[in-house]
Order: structure tokens, then C-alpha cells, then sequence
């Protein structure tokens, strides 16, 4: 399986915030979500991919290639979502499609105008009057109008309402009927990964914790319900965090079958949905 | 990187509207050709960073296929282009005003612009956004403030002037003046892709 986004020991140091050591993969002709807390160092994991941001150490490869030498090749070959509008709010979107456009080499107009037609957007009005789902659906469409192979976005469902977002998810889904794109997107609403996510990352604190497929993850991880007198300094090794109530404890663990053999049918283990790794993964991973 | 050039103009579409107003005012205020042209050409360049001080523009172009290279590329070259065509059109409504002018006006308004781009387009990338206007507004009054303290002055001084330029013959004056120009121009160009290749978005 190849890789389209390739991240060896990636360092970047900010004041008071670092992205530590990161290896990231991204498998061509797959969905990855990239899930993690606000301030986890989301979008500036991204803004390395774009070569926005530099590494202060590491490398950053993708389709293969390095930044330095075929920055061009490989900007022609990514659509972009970003979170907020970078298109200049004051013109319409025929002007920015004229702006656009030409920088690409397969730009492609009839395509364009499809994604203009389906998503329903004005021609000539200013982005500026644009609602927020109207100036994703315009990224969108700029993105996707240059048969780009990978199509990154930096939390495209933010701020959307529920029917928009399943739009949203729908369309990205058709997009993937194609077969070799690759799409990845951050997101902190983590049920929009269920629907379409083959792989989910996940980071926190500017580390990246995990990078695994969506089956993988419901096969590893499990939230465990129990009486607190099960819990001692050996058992709790087990588990990556526990939250104790006045009735029992719930515990987010890793090892499904270590606990199975340790516990047996002495504690109630549940799958654990992204939401719940996310919370018991928001403190230090700590076997309290 | 022509696009990137083009691009001033579709997003200056409603500003160069009043590009002809604007140099008209200047002419019929009866100014000088040299000042008519100087502001005419600073028109287009400086209204375009009015938009390349938004983060969100840098990021835009930088996730297109472009180098940061190509975009320092594009300002610099697009400042020459745009002069051209500026001193083009006001030639045209000095003649049309039946105004006199001369090419030793164009050469001096010339060489003012681009040593004037070649000081503030490296200040574009090191100020904060917000406080580029400010800046360069406070700097114009300041040259100006300056340039009136000297030229009382001057008259002590240009004697000493003049003789040092007659010194020189006039050819050899002004293909000096216009290297030097030249010579400040590409250093600025070179300092600001050092500045814009190191910038974080």
C-alpha cells in the first residue's frame, strides 16, 4: 500500500506548543480523519503537509517527493479545504475561479461548473455575503475542479449544520468511488468519522497517539465498566485512564484481550466510540 | 507566474475606476509631470498589498502551485509592468491636457518609484499586518519634513552639488543613476524572497 503523506520524525517548536517527533501516514485511495482536541496541533500538522509551515526537523514527503525540489508538482496535485475562507471576500467566485484557475495546470471548467450547479452556488455575488456553508461548499468546489488526488481539509464540517454535513459526507463519499483518491481531514466532531473514516489518527498535545484503521480501532480499544474493587496496582495496568464514580469505575483500555483474561466476566466491556477515547485520552496517558 | 501578475487586475477591477479620476485630479491641480507620474505609478503596486497583508491571502497563494519565489517574482516584475502602463496612460492625459512634459520627467519619476518599491516592498514582509499603512504614511511625511529642513538648506550646498555633478558628462550621470536604481532594486527583491521564504503562515 502506498503512501501519499509521509511524515519521518517530524519537529516543529512553537512558544509554548510543539509538534513532537511525528510519523504520519496516509494511504493512498483511503478516507483518514484526523481527530484531536482544539490546540492538539491539528492545523499545524497540516500546514506542514502544505508546506505552509517548515520543519525545524524531519521530512515531509508527499506522492513521494520532497518539498524542496518539486514544491510545484505537488501543490498541483492537492485540493484544499481550510477552515476559514482564504479567498478574497470581496470578489464572487467567477473572479476567484479566474485567479485560481489558471494556476493549476488541469484546471478544468466544465467541471467546475458542475460543482457550481450542484452545490448551488451564485456566480456573482461576494464570498463576503456567502453564509459559512456556502464558503465551504465554494472551497470545495475550487478544490475539487482540478482532478486533484489528494484533498485535504483542515475541519471542513466545523461550523455546519447537521443536514449540510451529511451532504458533506456523502459527497466525499462519491468522491472515493474513483478509487485513487486520497482524502484527509481534521475534525473534532468525531461522528463525522464513523460515516466515511477508513483511518483514523489521532493527536494530542502535538503527539501523535495512534494511526490506525476504524477497524482496528474498535478491535483495541473498549471502554470497561466495573466494581472499584477490582482495581489495585496490577489491575490497573491495564488501562490507559480511569474514571472512578461513587459506583464502580470506567476505564478505557487498549488490550481488550488482556483485560478479558484478567478480568473475565467480572467487568462489563463495551465498544469505545472515538468520542470516548478522545475523553479519556484528554489528561497524560497514565496507568493511575 | 503571468497569472499572479493578472491578478491585480481582476482584484483592482473596482479600484481602477478611479485611477483615471485620481491622476486627473493630480494634473488639472496643476502638479508637477514628475509628481503625476510618481503617483500614478504607485497606484496599482501599493493598492495590491492593501491585499497581500491579509494572512489569508498568503495562505491561499502559497497552497496554490506557486513558489514563494515566483510570488516576490510576481510583485517585483508586476511593479515594473504596471509602471509602464501607468506612465503610458498618463502620458496620454498629460498630452490630452495639453500639459508639457519631458523624458527626463518620466526618467526621474522612474527611478523615485522603484527606489521607493525597493525600500517598502522588504517593509511589507517585516511589519505586522495593520501597521503597514501607518508606517508608511508616518515615512512619507517624515521624507518630506526631511527633504524640506534640506532644501533651506541647499542653497548653501548646491554650489558643492553642481560641481560635483559637472564633474560627470550627462550620459555617464544618468546610466549611473539609472545601475544604482537597478542595483537597489534587485537587492531589495533578493532581501524580500530571503524575508518571505523564512515566513510562517
Amino acid at each position: 500500500m502506498e503512501n501519499v503523506v509521509e511524515f519521518k520524525n517530524v519537529m516543529k517548536n512553537f512558544k509554548g506548543f510543539s509538534v513532537n517527533n511525528m510519523d504520519l501516514q496516509v494511504k493512498q485511495g483511503f478516507v483518514t480523519g484526523f481527530i484531536g482536541a482544539n490546540g492538539a496541533g491539528k492545523s499545524t500538522t497540516i500546514k506542514l503537509m502544505m508546506n505552509l509551515l517548515r520543519p525545524d526537523a524531519g521530512e515531509i514527503k508527499l506522492f513521494g517527493l520532497d518539498y524542496k525540489t518539486h514544491e510545484k508538482a505537488i501543490k498541483e496535485r492537492i485540493g484544499f479545504v481550510y477552515d476559514g475562507n482564504v479567498f478574497f471576500e470581496g470578489l464572487n467566485l467567477k473572479d476567484i475561479k479566474r485567479i485560481v484557475g489558471p494556476a493549476y495546470k488541469r484546471w478544468d471548467d466544465a467541471l467546475f461548473y458542475r460543482y457550481v450547479e450542484q452545490f448551488n452556488l451564485p456566480l456573482n455575488k461576494a464570498i463576503r455575503t456567502f453564509s459559512k456553508g456556502m464558503q465551504m461548499k465554494a472551497s470545495l468546489a475550487i478544490a475539487l475542479s482540478h482532478h486533484a488526488e489528494l484533498i485535504i481539509m483542515d475541519e471542513p464540517t466545523a461550523g455546519l449544520d447537521p443536514i449540510f454535513r451529511r451532504e458533506l459526507l456523502d459527497l466525499l463519499q462519491e468522491l472515493m468511488l474513483d478509487g485513487s483518491r486520497t482524502i484527509f481531514f481534521s475534525t473534532h466532531i468525531t461522528t463525522d468519522l464513523d460515516r466515511i473514516a477508513d483511518y483514523i489518527a489521532f493527536i494530542k498535545n502535538g503527539e501523535l497517539v495512534f494511526n490506525q484503521s476504524i477497524h482496528e480501532v474498535a478491535e483495541n480499544y473498549a471502554l470497561v465498566k466495573g466494581g472499584t474493587d477490582l482495581l489495585d496496582r496490577d489491575t490497573e495496568q491495564v488501562f490507559l485512564h480511569i474514571r472512578r464514580t461513587p459506583t464502580g469505575f470506567e476505564a478505557l483500555t487498549d488490550n481488550r484481550s488482556n483485560v478479558k483474561s484478567l478480568f473475565g466476566n467480572h467487568v462489563l466491556m463495551e465498544q469505545a466510540s472515538l468520542e470516548d477515547i478522545m475523553y479519556h485520552l484528554k489528561g497524560d496517558v497514565q496507568h493511575v | 507566474m503571468f497569472n499572479l501578475i493578472i491578478r491585480d487586475i481582476i482584484l483592482q477591477k473596482k479600484q481602477l475606476m478611479i485611477f483615471i479620476p485620481y491622476i486627473l485630479f493630480f494634473i488639472l491641480m496643476g502638479s508637477p509631470p514628475i509628481l503625476t507620474f510618481l503617483v500614478a505609478c504607485i497606484f496599482i503596486p501599493f493598492n495590491a498589498y492593501a491585499y497581500d497583508e491579509k494572512a489569508e491571502t498568503n495562505i491561499l497563494l502559497n497552497s496554490l502551485p506557486y513558489t514563494r519565489t515566483e510570488i516576490i517574482a510576481s510583485r517585483y516584475l508586476g511593479a515594473i509592468l504596471y509602471m509602464a502602463v501607468s506612465i503610458g496612460i498618463t502620458s496620454l492625459a498629460l498630452l490630452v491636457f495639453n500639459k508639457m512634459f519631458t523624458w527626463t520627467d518620466i526618467a526621474i519619476a522612474v527611478g523615485l518609484f522603484l527606489l521607493f518599491a525597493s525600500l517598502t516592498f522588504p517593509l511589507f514582509q517585516i511589519l505586522k499586518p495593520g501597521y503597514i499603512s501607518t508606517v508608511v504614511l508616518m515615512g512619507f511625511i517624515l521624507t518630506s519634513l526631511g527633504f524640506l529642513r534640506m532644501s533651506r538648506h541647499l542653497p548653501e550646498y548646491a554650489a558643492a552639488i553642481s560641481e560635483f555633478m559637472d564633474t560627470f558628462s550627462d550620459p555617464v550621470l544618468y546610466t549611473g543613476a539609472a545601475v544604482v536604481v537597478m542595483a537597489v532594486y534587485a537587492v531589495s527583491w533578493g532581501v524580500t524572497t530571503i524575508i518571505y521564504q523564512r515566513k510562517a503562515f
